[in-house]
């Protein structure tokens, strides 16, 4: 299956010389595909073992292997090895105890079954692939649906999914009801559309980096090949060309990044339930509607919304209802439906029910804009009816009069668009006898400026981050304020633009919803001020103070009322302990073109957060008062906020769903051509190719024109394939490697000519054709491996053996390492016994935004989901955990075959005084007194059993004791945390 | 612990079992137990140097004399013009307000609009009379101690990917940083604090933030440690409620412990390693807050740099950054990275002038210019420029059109200046040239990993020869590219 290099390829290797190994002569011509990996795996005869392999390589270099390690070490070693986590003393006593035979077996069995191994094993793996919850590169924002390849990956682990079969679902899982594991394709950072450049060839670099990610991903993770690099040139070592690597990337020329849905029956199931909670939601807003003001009595009601509008009216007698626009916020009108409800609440509108109607004009667009459509009871852009001008109406005739009591319309309820709205409009009925008269118009509807730009300016002294985002764009966002540092109560400010050219009347701004933090003080003042000036920079206008201030505050929560004293134009004594709704009223400012808000804060504040913030025109005096906007009773209030109770639930809910429902597992459409292309310059386009595997491994290649899903899944199995020389040694070194620390081969990513030799081939060779005899079983594997005698050595050094084999690559003893970022986190919740164990879903937060420009600041206290294993946090690529990012925890940034074991003052420093070493310090202070009560050398004694599984030696206990009588129980736990025994697999 | 794998090169091995001196049945071990000897004839791929775990700062030896010690890197992020600072273009200020003949319709952003003057006036500087913009009048009394090279080019024309090309000389996420590089292989002469320092801006993090001072794939001894003189370093004391009694009681039972462990377990050079890590970090402990400590500089230094100006706190805040810069250097840390400018804002934050350049850039100049030429000149008056290099750079250049309907400039990765001065560098030099109008460089162009090789070299190593071998390559900080500017070498 492997071919002679080409002439070609040949005549290319003389011409490298930048970076060769020293001493490799390349003026002779080589065979680059005469190398070790590339030859089929050697054959065995029956009955061999991992142990005979290792003894004869022990012996050949006169060593021997070390006596077995005593019973306590080894649980240790196969808990963290195997789970992630340290036994429970009851664990370590049930093994010392069990010395029947089969012990280990015993241990090894119920391990394997956890669904903690799946959270261990899965780890390894997402750190090959550069797993992370975020896009990466400058913005870094969030990849809310990348977490179901995560939870993918530990649920293939732990179902032991047939390695083959892995390998195919993460290629070709949609062809397999697998949809999660093609979320290995588009692990890598990407560029967001918004930071690549607008001219065409920043575009075309930008689509070759995200296909070149793929094509690294694949070569590195299942063959140990390092493709990427052809990409520019042909590999200056291995048998890959550029035209290997523009063949491999065919494979994924109609791969772009993107979510899609997860089909499976669940799905489809959870699909179905998802349109019941939706209408619900309907018939919730419908209900809510039934409690709004009514038109025209005076009362202000809410701005006109693309997503519903109800009016509500007397009963009145109608056979004709008119609904004439005015003026609409762009374009021409469209309505998705207009539903007219009689005093029992039934919609007598429907078409079906023999409604006529007719209108000024319409815009035919077929299958989407339609006059039929008004009444056809259905809703969204897609059903709907649009004016053929920018002022028309559309009137409505039932078959015979009716008494109708509400009339609900809106642009576009399933809330995609928010456009071609109404926003000036005046709905008339007429009885028989043809004398309209008006029941609703827009003149008491508040009239909202659209702002359309918002920054925070730090106040002086303070640093730090500010979020304003989407809480002046109509929709319910959040400006938060998180400031890190600075004086007391320095303020902030907050500039808004109001949308440039139009004449605003501004009179009013009404804050909606302040949520403070109690941890970090509350808003208390606010200081308004308004400018007129037109300047492209927010921050350069110059503000002016408004005239006659007023406040009014109509919330339910605020009991009594804040105490608010007004001096010119600042709000003083603005109690935020009720998050509330404010309505700021002041003199009319003709042509304002902005808005500057002071913020002050009582006390050392840091964050708090506004949901919706809304600029509005002049309007007559409004009888709002102090109590409360609306008519409402309190049955009704009652009523509605039960409604909107369960609504909120609903969209909770949904929002699960449709998280769930999706996974960042890349979008599949036509292949492009794909050129190689000169130096890797997408402008130096050269000849096509086909999807062609690596020339020197075989010779499988499709048409130009294959399939999309086709190709993904030749190349699947063409790698998952015994007769694949590099496949099941690359998985099975993984393998090994997670068990030991380093792999047979060192270099598990490049089984290359530049990577490192086998320190036992036959072995390597042997536990892949076991392997793959097994049915590619990884837990038949770990077996294998953990019940061998090399595996259960003694971790002790061997003078003389620690002289020829410092680095124990021949496993004269069990090389012992320091526990990973996620197994420190995760042992020391365990021992402190918060440990959450929670499965799968959404990532919890290390940190207390999710980036953008307020960057990362990270959190200090966890509870909750933030006690879950580490696994489960939403990790931020290229953003280290700040304690334990620093224990060479991968950042996703670039492929991590092996994690480095560095040794750090700064790991020190974190494991040392962080706020998370001390909590849980004393989480475990606490657990041991409940356990063991206020004794001290029971305390110590229970402590060493938790932590370490064994009793405190007497001299162990005496300084323990020591400490914990002068400086406590925590300090004690403090230094366990930090010790070599707590920190090492043994 | 003489040899740990990571000292061992596979090349190298490849190389042990090809070379005429084994023989084709040499065991691994064997050639384990002669990498040290090769080590020491050089025939490894790369130079690595040699990490003793339990001093990982430790001074290690550069491939060979090098002109300086350590580096002083200003960043200025978000794109500084070259044409409103040192890129001198009399016949853009002809062209003022004409179209681009043959320019580019679409940048960046979007559509390009007419050709702009730069917005600053320009005056002849010292002996060389070197025409230097008034924008920066501080810094351009530095004119006649500086390389400037006019005539970079970088690899993106994103801030995020350009940011990672300038610090690690590749656009993607997770490559070492320059300054990982060079602790790695230089270590520090001050044992008691982190050899490579990042002092963010007191506007915040820079847009490619952690990449620009992170260790990729480096052992994590080499990320850089930020703080800056109003942040300190992160868990440097225990959270408040722990008592000095208590935390030195913990550090004890801590030290008891692990040293009764490493007895059981004798021989053990990692846990060995973790207890050295712990009295460096205790070190650290009492060198930081010391280092950070500003209130023994007289007040004539706080006032040179400008760090006493209450009327501009951003300002005071970046003088004081300067000052700690100089006081780092001073204590013998490797390699510091000063940034001028934080995330791309509209150009609020950094030098990212798209809207109203001149604006944005009177504001950013006035941040910059005094503290930076302060900070230099200090240096120089204490001697410390004799060992000290100082790199000023930043990511690409800006266009010499507006944007359309706006007063600023689009992204130019095509031909932009950056400059050295200090150590080993050769004073009074201009060196390469965009065109007349300075749209692209035209002459001795060098993309930025020839900016980077210089660095190297002048720290006395051979950019070709610092290696680390990561999945399958042999990684540099210049990739396959890179040379060295031998005519700004002094």
């Amino acid at each position: 299956m492997r071919l002679q290099l080409t002439f070609a390829s040949v005549l290319l290797t003389i011409g490298w010389t930048l970076g060769a190994p020293d001493g490799v002569d390349l003026a002779k011509p080589e065979d680059r595909t005469d190398h070790w990996s590339f030859k089929p795996l050697a054959q065995f005869k029956a009955d061999q073992n991992i142990d005979a392999f290792i003894e004869k390589k022990l012996i050949d270099n006169g060593l021997t292997m070390s006596p077995a390690a005593d019973r306590l070490t080894w649980i240790r070693r196969v808990y963290f090895d195997l789970i992630g986590l340290p036994p429970s003393p009851e664990q370590v006593t049930a093994f010392l105890t069990d010395t029947d035979s089969g012990g280990h077996e015993r241990v090894v069995n119920q391990l394997l079954a956890s669904p903690r191994y799946g959270e261990r094993w899965a780890q390894h793996w997402l750190d090959v692939v550069r797993y992370a919850d975020t896009h990466g590169f400058e913005v870094n924002t969030p990849r809310p649906n990348a977490w179901p390849y995560r939870d993918y990956v530990i649920a293939a682990f732990n179902n032991d999914t047939p390695f083959d079969q892995f390998i195919r679902e993460q290629l070709a899982g949609d062809q397999f009801r697998k949809d999660a594991g093609t979320g290995f394709l588009v692990t890598a950072a990407r560029l967001l559309p918004g930071q690549i450049g607008k001219d065409a060839a920043s575009m075309r670099l930008a689509r070759q980096d995200e296909l070149g990610e793929i094509v690294i991903n694949t070569s590195e993770a299942f063959l140990g090949l390092s493709v990427g690099c052809a990409r520019c040139h042909n590999h200056k070592f291995d048998a890959i060309s550029a035209k290997d690597y523009y063949s491999m990337q065919a494979f994924f020329a109609g791969v772009s990044y993107g979510d899609r849905p997860i089909q499976s029956p669940e799905s489809e199931a959870l699909n179905k339930q998802k349109e019941e909670l939706k209408s619900r939601v309907r018939e919730i807003d419908r209900a809510v509607a039934g409690l709004v003001p009514l038109a025209r009595s005076g009362v202000e009601r809410p701005p006109v919304n693309a997503l519903l509008n109800v009016e509500r009216f007397a009963p009145v007698k109608a056979r004709k209802v008119r609904f004439t626009i005015q003026k609409t916020n762009l374009y021409e009108p469209c309505i998705d439906e207009l539903e007219v409800f009689d005093s029992q609440g039934n919609n007598i509108a429907l078409a079906s029910l023999d409604v006529a109607r007719s209108a000024s004009g319409s815009k035919v667009e077929a299958n989407r804009h339609q006059l039929e459509f008004i009444n056809d009871g259905k809703f969204g852009n897609t059903h709907s009816w649009m004016c053929s001008e920018k002022t028309g109406w559309v009137i409505l005739e039932f078959p015979t009069e009716h008494t109708i009591d509400r009339i609900a319309w809106a642009r576009d309820r399933d809330g995609k668009y928010t456009d071609r709205l109404a926003l000036e409009y005046v709905i008339e009925v007429t009885d028989d006898s043809e004398n309209w008269q008006v029941v609703a118009d827009s003149t008491d509807r508040r009239s909202v400026i659209n702002i359309v730009n918002g920054i925070v300016d730090p106040g002086p002294g303070r640093t730090g981050n500010n979020v304003f985002e989407n809480a002046f764009d109509g929709d319910i966002g959040t400006m938060t304020f998180t400031t890190n540092s600075g004086s007391e109560s320095a303020p902030q400010r907050s500039l808004l633009a109001l949308e440039e050219g139009a004449v605003h009347n501004l009179s009013r701004i009404r804050i909606n919803d302040i949520a403070g933090n109690d941890n970090n003080g509350r808003m208390k003042q606010i200081t308004v001020r308004v400018t007129t000036d037109p300047d492209a920079d927010l921050t350069a206008r110059t503000y002016s103070d408004v005239t006659h201030l007023s406040v009014k505050m109509f919330s339910g929560d605020a009991d009594p009322l804040p105490n608010i004293v007004i001096t010119s134009n600042t709000i003083e004594h603005l109690d935020t302990t009720h998050d509330g709704f404010y309505s700021i009223v002041f003199d009319p400012v003709p042509g304002a073109t902005g808005i500057e808000l002071e913020w002050v804060n009582e006390g050392k504040f840091k964050h708090w957060a506004l949901r919706e913030i809304e600029a509005c025109s002049s309007s007559p005096e409004e009888p709002i008062n102090q109590t409360g906007i609306t008519t409402l009773d309190s049955e009704q209030q009652a009523k509605s906020k039960s409604l909107l109770q369960e609504k909120k639930n609903i969209e909770s809910r949904l929002k699960e769903f449709s998280k769930s429902r999706t996974v960042f597992g890349g979008i599949f459409g036509k292949p492009d051509p794909v050129h190689i292309l000169n130096r890797g310059d997408a402008e130096q386009p050269k000849e096509e190719v086909a999807p062609t595997v690596l020339s020197a491994l075989g010779n499988l290649s499709l048409s130009k024109d294959a399939p999309e899903a086709k190709r993904r899944l030749a190349l699947a199995n063409w790698i998952a394939n015994p007769k694949n020389p590099l496949t099941a040694r690359v998985a099975v070194n993984r393998i090994w490697q997670g068990h030991f620390g380093i792999g047979i081969v060192e270099t598990a990513n490049d089984f290359g000519r530049i990577g490192a030799d086998p320190s036992h081939p036959e072995l390597l060779d042997w536990l892949a054709t076991e392997f793959i005899h097994s049915g590619w079983s990884v837990k038949y594997l770990h077996r294998l491996i953990v019940l061998s005698d090399t595996y259960r050595q003694s971790e002790q050094i061997v003078a003389h053996a620690n002289d020829k084999d410092t680095e124990v690559r021949l496993l004269w003893r069990f090389p012992t390492r320091r526990l990973e970022a996620e197994g420190i986190r995760d042992a020391m919740l365990a021992v402190s016994g918060r440990l959450n164990l929670k499965t799968g879903g959404p990532g919890f937060n290390l940190f207390s935004s999710r980036g953008g420009l307020s960057g990362f600041p990270p959190i200090s206290k966890f509870k909750g989901d933030g006690l879950r294993r580490m696994i489960y946090a939403h990790k931020i690529r290229m953003e280290p955990d700040s304690v334990f990012g620093a224990f060479d925890c991968p950042d996703a940034g670039q492929s991590v075959s092996r994690r480095r074991q560095s040794t750090t003052p700064i790991q020190a420093l974190n494991l040392f005084n962080s706020e998370f070493t001390i909590d849980e310090s004393k989480a475990l202070a606490k657990r041991i007194r409940e356990d063991s009560g206020e004794k001290v050398p029971a305390q110590v004694a229970r402590a060493y059993w938790l932590a370490y599984g064994r009793d405190p030696q007497p001299d162990e206990l005496a300084d323990a004791e020591s400490v914990v009588r002068q400086h406590g129980l925590i300090t004690l736990c403090r230094a366990i945390f930090n010790s070599n025994e707590f920190l090492f697999i043994p | 612990m003489k040899h740990d794998a990571e000292h061992l090169s596979p090349s190298g091995q490849q190389l042990l079992n090809r070379g005429a001196f084994l023989s084709n049945s040499a065991t691994a071990l064997s050639s384990i137990a002669l990498t040290s000897l090769l080590g020491r004839e050089g025939l490894l791929a790369g130079r690595r140097p040699v990490i003793d775990p339990s001093q990982p700062y430790a001074a290690r030896a550069p491939h060979f004399a090098p002109k300086a010690k350590n580096v002083l890197v200003i960043f200025c992020p978000g794109a500084v013009s070259q044409l409103e600072t040192w890129d001198y273009k009399p016949e853009l200020i002809k062209q003022d307000g004409k179209p681009l003949a043959g320019g580019p319709a679409v940048t960046f952003q979007g559509p390009s609009g007419n050709l702009a003057k730069p917005q600053y006036e320009f005056r002849p500087r010292g002996q060389t009379g070197k025409m230097v913009s008034e924008m920066i009048p501080h810094l351009a009394e530095l004119t006649d101690d500086i390389a400037f090279i006019h005539s970079l080019t970088s690899k993106s024309n994103t801030h995020g990917p350009a940011e990672n090309f300038l610090s690690t000389g590749f656009v993607q996420d997770g490559f070492p940083s320059m300054g990982g590089w060079v602790s790695y292989a230089l270590g520090s002469e001050n044992q008691n604090l982190p050899a490579f320092v990042s002092i963010p801006d007191p506007r915040g993090i820079p847009q490619a933030s952690v990449n620009n001072w992170g260790p990729g794939f480096l052992p994590a001894e080499f990320q850089g440690t930020p703080f800056s003189a109003s942040k300190p370093v992160r868990h440097l004391t225990p959270p408040a409620g722990i008592t000095t009694d208590q935390n030195q009681a913990a550090r004890s039972l801590l030290q008891q412990m692990n040293v009764r462990h490493l007895e059981k377990h004798p021989g053990d050079g990692k846990l060995a390693a973790r207890i050295a890590s712990y009295e460096l970090a205790a070190r650290m402990q009492l060198s930081v807050p010391q280092i950070g400590d500003l209130s023994s500089e007289p007040a004539h230094v706080l006032k040179s740099y400008g760090a006493d100006n209450a009327s501009n706190p951003i300002k005071a805040g970046f003088a004081k950054n300067c000052i700690l810069a100089r006081r780092l250097i001073e204590s013998g840390v490797r390699f510091v990275q000063l940034f001028n400018g934080a995330y791309a804002s509209g150009g609020q934050l950094n030098w990212d002038g798209h809207k109203d350049l001149k604006k944005q850039y009177d504001v950013h100049a006035e941040i910059l210019d005094q503290p930076a030429a302060a900070l230099i000149k200090d240096l120089r008056d204490r001697g410390l420029l004799e060992e000290t290099l100082v790199v000023w750079c930043t990511e690409f250049g800006r266009m010499p059109m507006f944007q359309k309907g706006a007063k600023g400039r689009d992204h130019n990765p095509d031909g932009f200046t950056c400059w050295m001065t200090g150590a080993g560098v050769k004073p009074g030099v201009s060196h390469g040239l965009t065109d007349e109008l300075g749209r692209e460089a035209i002459h001795d162009v060098h993309p930025l990993y020839d900016f980077n090789a210089t660095i190297l070299h002048l720290l006395g190593l051979d950019h070709e020869q610092l290696t680390f071998y990561h999945n399958g390559i042999e990684r540099r900080l210049t990739n396959v590219e890179g040379n060295v500017i031998s005519e700004v070498i002094g």
